[in-house]
């Protein structure tokens, strides 16, 4: 019971954002709806993936593979092209508090010093984002690359 | 087989680049701005379209007559705030073109009357708050860190908000916004409202995240347009690099006053 109300909580507040920042890329009023539940089936998904001891650069490869598939699925239904649905369901996968510890790691070597351990909090958490945000973007290309060789537009 | 007049194809040209460019101005990936403009070019008659991308700008070609007439054209494209509803309008009046056999005043029509689909601003401002306090849950606040994190994040949007309407270069701007929001979730490690000052800090500059020129990058280069690709890159990497230094900026105000 504890664990199915965490994954709705999580469901719930990863819908949210999702929302917010389609509103910040206008997307059309009926699409809001799509993005707020693509945004809780991928941070869902991440999450049970990781629940399953997988790291979190392939749990969240995974989840947008999954997003992109889902997306294409939309946007044939309903012919809107699928950023519109793909880019605001990821945000919550965004490597935020990665990126963020890389440059102020970077701040306290400018400040303090460069020391060993600066620069190994620095490349562990910059690494994580880059490679993160890799995951993200190849996951939503992959349904689209396979699509490619039919050699017609998707929708 | 069609024979199409010089004159025609010159305004078939120019209604497919106006369309091309809004596309690019706001925020589209490369393969859906080409697919587009091949679609139309073959719904109002031409023979075939090619087009050649740069961030910057669009060179398009429309052949007819066995590929002996030829009319190229060249547009800049100025790059807006991200609108997803005019990408959509425009994909949508392409469909209608090739599924009616609408000509060409129809595009040129429905160009001039496509309108941002504009949400009320104080909604949005909410909204991105509410989107970063979420964040801020998911990372693993506390609930005063929840609250601060809304606070800051709803002044940041209302600051990013003001900026994009006083017309501020995009660099600016996101600057400034990242220095406001720093500063006020700063007040969590400042009087220890907080238990995770750091969470909130990076929640609140989370709504500045260019996720989608990163996005569009990875697309892009993966489709095979490499140098749309970097542009968009560079681009991403700038803001982000303005968003840094607001930060850098709001830290060393407050490491002055002693905090």
């Amino acid at each position: 019971m504890e664990i199915f109300t965490e994954y709705l909580l999580n469901a719930i507040f990863s819908a949210i954002p999702a929302v917010g920042f389609a509103m910040v890329f206008n997307v059309p009023r009926t699409a809001l709806i799509f993005c707020a539940l693509g945004g809780a089936i991928g941070y869902t998904t991440r999450f049970a993936l990781m629940d399953l001891n997988m790291p979190i650069e392939l749990a969240t490869f995974l989840a947008s593979t999954l997003i992109g598939v889902i997306a294409l699925y939309w946007s044939r239904k309903y012919i809107v092209p699928r950023p519109v649905y793909t880019i605001a369901s990821i945000i919550p996968l965004l490597p935020g508090t990665y990126a963020f510890t890389a440059i102020i790691n970077l701040l306290q070597m400018n400040a303090q010093g460069v020391s060993p351990e600066l620069i190994t909090i620095f490349i562990d958490n910059g690494l994580k984002a880059v490679i993160i945000l890799g995951g993200i973007g190849f996951g939503l290309a992959i349904p689209s690359l396979v699509f490619m060789r039919y050699n017609r537009p998707i929708i | 087989m069609n024979n199409i007049t010089y004159e025609e194809q010159t305004k078939i040209t120019r209604a497919i680049i106006k369309a091309a460019v809004l596309m690019l101005e706001f925020g589209a990936e490369s393969k859906l701005i080409e697919d587009t403009a091949q679609r139309l070019g073959k719904a109002l008659g031409v023979d075939s379209v090619e087009v050649s991308l740069i961030p910057s700008a669009i060179v398009l070609s429309t052949l007819n007559n066995n590929q002996t007439q030829s009319v190229t054209t060249t547009r800049r494209a100025h790059h807006k705030p991200i609108n997803m509803s005019i990408v959509c309008d425009v994909q949508k009046m392409c469909i209608d073109v090739e599924k009616y056999k609408k000509d060409v005043d129809y595009v040129f029509e429905s160009i001039k009357n496509i309108k941002p689909n504009l949400y009320n601003r104080w909604l949005v401002v909410f909204m991105v708050g509410l989107s970063c306090a979420s964040f801020a849950y998911l990372y693993g606040a506390d609930l005063n860190g929840f609250l601060i994190t809304f606070l800051a994040a709803t002044v940041a949007m209302y600051v990013r908000h003001e900026l994009a309407i006083k017309k501020f270069v995009l660099i600016i701007s996101f600057g400034i916004t990242a220095f406001v929001a720093t500063l006020i979730a700063s007040l969590s490690q400042i009087y220890e409202l907080s238990n995770t000052p750091n969470i909130v800090m990076t929640a609140s500059v989370i709504l500045l995240a260019p996720g989608f020129p990163f996005v569009n990058s990875v697309l892009d280069a993966v489709k095979g347009y490499l140098s749309m690709g970097w542009g968009r890159w560079m681009q991403a990497l700038l803001l982000s690099i303005a968003t840094s230094i607001g930060i850098i900026l709001a830290f060393a105000l407050l490491s002055m006053r002693g905090w």
